[in-house]
């Protein structure tokens, strides 16, 4: 049942794919890699779906999009054949994200030295958490108990439940062994059950 | 409830118009900030010629690269060296034209060869000038390792030229077949020295099947003097071969300009 809609999400039953099966058996084909605005296209959306989840703000996750599109053209030529696509991009995503929270932190030390003021971002993200009325309340406690989860198990969560990757997959985007990829993820499920 | 169903549903009621609204915001500005780092476009293909299967690719400047598939991991390696530096498309139509060219100058059309070349690929700058001087050598002419490296200004590097000539990623239209060794043998070559031997008979060098030297009827030119002699001529045994080029025989020596020895008596 998963899996058939994780394949039809990934949109690999259009019509185009069949053409593109046909006019492959017809021809012998380069081994090229998909062109890059082709894996854009398929992926923009949950790359964009996941930097939201983790960064407080829109803007922040508008501004983490760009940055890891571009990367990723960059990088692009390095990818090999046969490597998979969707936990690459993952990666780069999760680590763009992780430096821009670790330097946010160390700039946030800095400009306030005050122990008792509230970093700036953190005002943006109650806000931001406590924007969608119409949800149910549930959704968005949560939403705030995961917030607060440390960033590796966070990370891990998200791509488990919300990206929907294997436990290899995670671990490769998160740069962790399978086994430490799945314990962060249950640990994650614990902590959110105990505080629920 | 379980936590992962609840964990699935904080999941499916994120606001999906806020994602395609921030898409929308931010697509046009990635597409621009794409387009400054872009790499330039190259069309690939493979086609065959009678000198065997070449992986061709083509950029706006002329051609990139002219690679001999002797297997097909060739082509996989090719391909990634080639995405370093051009986002590839594939396109059979536009690189056919070079598999004509190619076969045309294999039965002895001096000037079938129209693409530029694209040195792109060459990072090295030394390796870039090595290739960059071959186009003084002409259809017709041979130098050897050494003397390349001297037209360079650096005569005893021929082992670099050689690594030079090994990394051409354009055979045939950068003529590296015309480099051997000073003593006369022909040397190594990417594709094979069959394929070697085919190209310089095309050329007009009546080399044998399994040859492994030029033969005897081929004149020794001296670039300064523009004087050519037999190889056993003393003369060229003073000056040292490095300095040499070698000619098919004594009639494109003198096309290029080049007057027979008075000591040998080549003519």
């Amino acid at each position: 049942m998963e899996t058939w809609q994780r394949l039809i999400k990934r949109q690999d039953f259009s019509h185009s794919f069949f053409c593109g099966v046909l006019r492959d058996m017809a021809q012998p084909k380069l081994p090229l890699p998909l062109p890059f605005e082709e894996i854009m296209q398929r992926h923009r959306r949950e790359i964009m779906r996941y930097l939201l989840r983790l960064s407080s703000n829109p803007e922040d996750a508008a501004d983490l999009f760009q940055e890891t599109w571009l990367r990723a053209y960059r990088a692009y030529p390095r990818l090999e054949a046969e490597d998979s696509v969707r936990p690459w991009l993952y990666t780069i995503a999760s680590n763009l994200w992780r430096n821009r929270a670790r330097d946010s932190a160390r700039r946030a030390r800095v400009i306030v030295p005050d122990e008792k003021a509230v970093p700036a971002a953190d005002l943006i993200a109650k806000d931001h958490r406590v924007d969608h009325e119409t949800e149910g309340y549930a959704a968005v406690h949560l939403r705030e108990l995961i917030a607060d989860l440390p960033g590796k198990q966070q990370q891990a969560l998200h791509l488990r439940y919300f990206a929907g990757l294997d436990y290899a997959e995670i671990a490769n985007a998160i740069d962790c062994s399978e086994e430490s990829a799945r314990a962060n993820v249950s640990q994650a499920v614990g902590k959110l059950k105990k505080r629920w | 409830m379980k936590m992962e169903t609840l964990i699935g549903a904080a999941a499916i009621d994120s606001p999906e118009e806020v994602i395609q609204g921030l898409l929308l915001r931010s697509s046009a500005k990635l597409d621009k900030a794409l387009e400054r780092v872009r790499r330039p476009q190259a069309a690939v293909g493979v086609v065959k010629s009678k000198i065997g299967d070449l992986l061709v690719a083509l950029s706006a400047r002329g051609i990139v690269l002219n690679h001999y598939i002797e297997q097909s991991s060739d082509v996989a390696a090719a391909l990634s060296k080639l995405r370093l530096q051009f986002d590839p498309v594939e396109d059979r139509t536009v690189v056919t034209a070079v598999g004509e060219e190619v076969d045309r100058y294999l039965t002895g059309a001096a000037n079938a060869l129209r693409h530029h070349v694209d040195l792109t690929l060459v990072g090295n700058p030394f390796q870039k000038k090595v290739l960059d001087k071959l186009e003084a050598v002409p259809r017709g002419a041979l130098i050897s390792y050494q003397g390349l490296g001297a037209a360079i200004g650096s005569a005893s590097s021929a082992r670099a030229v050689g690594n030079a000539l090994h990394n051409n990623p354009v055979p045939i239209y950068v003529p590296c077949h015309r480099v051997i060794a000073s003593d006369g043998r022909i040397g190594g070559y990417g594709g094979g020295p069959g394929r070697k031997r085919q190209l310089l008979r095309s050329e007009g060098f009546a080399l044998g099947h399994g040859a492994v030297k030029v033969p005897d009827n081929v004149v020794w030119g001296h670039r300064t003097t523009q004087i050519f002699c037999r190889a056993s001529c003393r003369a060229v045994a003073r000056v040292g071969r490095g300095r040499m080029l070698f000619f098919a025989d004594q009639k494109a020596a003198r096309q290029a300009g080049l007057r027979p020895c008075k000591i040998c008596r080549p003519d």
